[in-house]
């Protein structure tokens, strides 16, 4: 070891001393701060530690939800569970319907916040929930679909087709009906490339593809719109008699529709047809006046109800697919007999007895007999909502 | 030459004369079928009666107008929509200034969009009749739904490019033009040009035996 090496270099003593005038500087700067806030700005609430003593994560908190206390975080996303704020599109509406005392400018769902953040949460709900789990609940409804077909089969007309007919539906109910099918089909089709392209399509077809096909369908589904609205309205007229609550009604619920047993009896609809109709009717109306709003956004300046349209409208598409696919097996392949009725109008005398007696009996004034079902107890005639 | 060039160079041309002649082809081997000569003396104007019939089924029957009332607004839903989109949106008027010179004054874009759907509608209520009407079912044939798909795929494609942000949109659309002319003379799309023809030839009959209602 050489003495050479503890010698003090010139130039390491000029780097130590610029480094300690550095150090200097800053301590002074930080003691008497000549950083000011700009004119008119108030101090957050809450926030009183000196920038940097409190973590990024509390003081981002406050700016979002304001109050003095740093909200309690529960869980891995404190900013979905502060109590006391809104929490959620929903919550924040309510605000806006019912604003509380202290309404303040700076946030879109009246809450005296610094920072706004309900497109954030808006976004993760989109992101988080509605995104990743549509296409599942479509692919697992379709499975479900696909495992009744295969375990139960077609179900059959029990005792063959008698080769009479009956009439159930006018040209006008028919034309209606396929009318809002034709229509919806193009909605749905369109709807779910829009919500699901970029995660299901971008991998498979790119995302330039991805882009032609959105706009397309963005185009498609924006003019189909008002066509499904008619088709809707004009559906709701013509098929809402008969689809009031009934007394057969309560005994097909609990005979569970014939599936725990026994035969069901049923008026013009059973309860599960009634409930599609109701479903039609009020989700379809939700979609409507949702897609409305999104199709004319200037209708109102209020950020959140642009943001329940979105979620209420994704949901409810969902659903409503979910059941049509039900609906369209059970009325079609599922069920032999089914569809002449939305074909030609009428429906085989047999069929009738089995799955609509009470209907049978009042356009024909005949009984219908239901012998068979107590031989057979196990054959339950499962009429879904065709 | 790109697919949208030839969409509406030679394709187009292409489409459009086989358009034009074939229909023309058809047209003129209809007139020329003329007529049996009716011996009998006139009792009435055949020329009027040729009018009064093409006027007359413009409207329908007391009667079947209450049991077709859903047909009738498709069919004039559809026919209406289809005439004024064609003729009125403005990028159909900028494509046929390119060829012949000519414009006119397009619908501004919601009037457009509004014939659109009408005709939309008016389409789609006039082919499930089709084939939820059990006659319809019966006397409707692979021609029919092929003219009805063809012109429905047509609008779909023109409605689909609305954007016009890109190229590929408005080729598809252009192919679909293509096809569609190159079909329609071929097919009973040629009603379009010839029921004035059938009208006029059962109003002439019934006129000139002075049975003009
Ligand atoms: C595309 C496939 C479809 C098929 C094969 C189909 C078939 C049928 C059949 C056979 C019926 C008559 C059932 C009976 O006689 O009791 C019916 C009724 C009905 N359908 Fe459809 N349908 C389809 C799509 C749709 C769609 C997409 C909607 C609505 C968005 C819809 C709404 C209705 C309604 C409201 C009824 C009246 C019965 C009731 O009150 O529940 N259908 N359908």
């Amino acid at each position: 070891m050489t003495v050479t090496a503890f010698k003090l270099h010139p130039l390491r003593l000029l780097v130590a001393a610029i480094t300690l005038l550095c150090l200097a500087m800053a301590s002074t700067a930080d003691a008497q701060s000549s950083v000011r806030p700009p004119e008119g700005a108030v101090d957050s609430p809450g926030i009183t530690a000196p920038l940097g003593e409190a973590s990024d994560a509390d003081i981002w908190r406050q700016l979002k939800y304001g109050g003095t206390e740093p909200p309690p975080v529960v869980g891995d996303n404190p900013i979905l569970e502060v109590p006391g704020r809104p929490q959620n599109v929903f919550e924040a509406l309510m605000e806006e319907i019912r604003p509380s005392e202290t309404v303040n400018v700076t946030s879109s769902s009246g809450q005296p916040r610094v920072m706004q953040v309900l497109g954030e949460e808006w976004r993760l709900l989109r992101r988080e929930i509605i995104l990743p789990y549509a296409g599942w609940i479509l692919v697992t409804v379709l499975g479900v679909i696909a495992l009744f077909g295969i375990v139960r089969g077609r179900i059959k007309i029990r005792g063959g087709r008698s080769g009479k007919y009956i009439p159930r539906f006018s040209m006008a109910h028919r034309i209606a009906h396929w009318f809002l099918a034709s229509s919806f089909i193009l909605m749905a089709i369109s709807g779910l490339v829009i919500l699901l392209g970029r995660t299901v399509l971008v991998p498979i077809i790119g995302k330039e593809a991805n882009a032609v096909l959105t706009s397309a369908m963005l185009q498609g589904h924006n003019l189909f719109g008002p066509v499904f609205i008619l088709s809707l309205l004009i559906v709701i007229f013509k098929f809402m008699k008969g689809n009031f609550f009934q007394w057969a009604d309560a005994k097909w619920i609990i005979k569970g529709g014939g599936l725990l047993g026994g035969h069901a009896s049923s008026h013009h609809y059973n309860f599960g047809e009634k409930t599609w109709y109701w479903i039609v009717v009020i989700v379809g109306l939700i979609m409507s006046a949702t897609g409305m709003l999104l199709l004319f956004p200037w209708v109102t300046e209020v950020l959140a109800w642009h943001q329940l349209s979105t979620v209420l409208h994704a949901g409810g598409a969902i659903l409503m697919i979910s059941i049509a696919m039900g609906h369209a097996y059970i009325g079609s392949i599922g069920m032999e007999g089914s569809l002449d009725s939305m074909l030609r109008g009428e429906v085989d005398e047999n069929w009738a007895k089995e799955h609509h007696d009470l209907w049978y009996e009042e356009v024909t004034g005949k009984k219908a007999s239901h012998d068979e079902d107590e031989s057979a107890p196990g054959a339950a005639t499962a009429e879904g909502s065709a | 030459m790109t697919f949208l060039e030839f969409t509406e160079g030679p394709m187009f041309y292409f489409a459009a004369a086989l358009f034009v002649v074939a229909g023309l082809w058809r047209l003129v081997g209809i007139v020329r079928l003329g007529k049996k000569p009716d011996l009998a003396p006139a009792r009435g104007s055949a020329a009027t009666g040729f009018l009064k019939g093409n006027l007359r089924h413009f409207f329908p029957r007391g009667l079947f107008a209450q049991r077709t009332w859903m047909h009738l607004l498709g069919g004039y839903g559809f026919h209406l929509g289809l005439f004024v989109l064609f003729f009125f949106a403005a990028p159909h008027i900028a494509f046929i200034e390119k060829f012949t010179g000519l414009s006119w004054p397009a619908l501004p874009r919601w009037g457009f969009i509004i014939a659109a759907e009408i005709a939309f509608a008016g389409l789609i209520v006039l082919w499930v009749r089709r084939f939820s009407d059990p006659v319809m079912r019966l006397i409707s044939d692979w021609d029919d739904h092929v003219g009805t798909w063809l012109t429905f795929i047509v609008m779909l494609t023109g409605c689909l490019a609305l954007q016009e942000a890109h190229d590929s949109l408005r080729a598809i659309h252009m192919l679909s033009v293509n096809i569609w002319l190159i079909y329609f003379p071929f097919s009973r799309l040629m009603h379009a040009f010839t029921f004035f023809l059938s009208r006029g030839a059962t109003g002439a009959n019934y006129g000139r035996k002075g049975m003009n209602p």
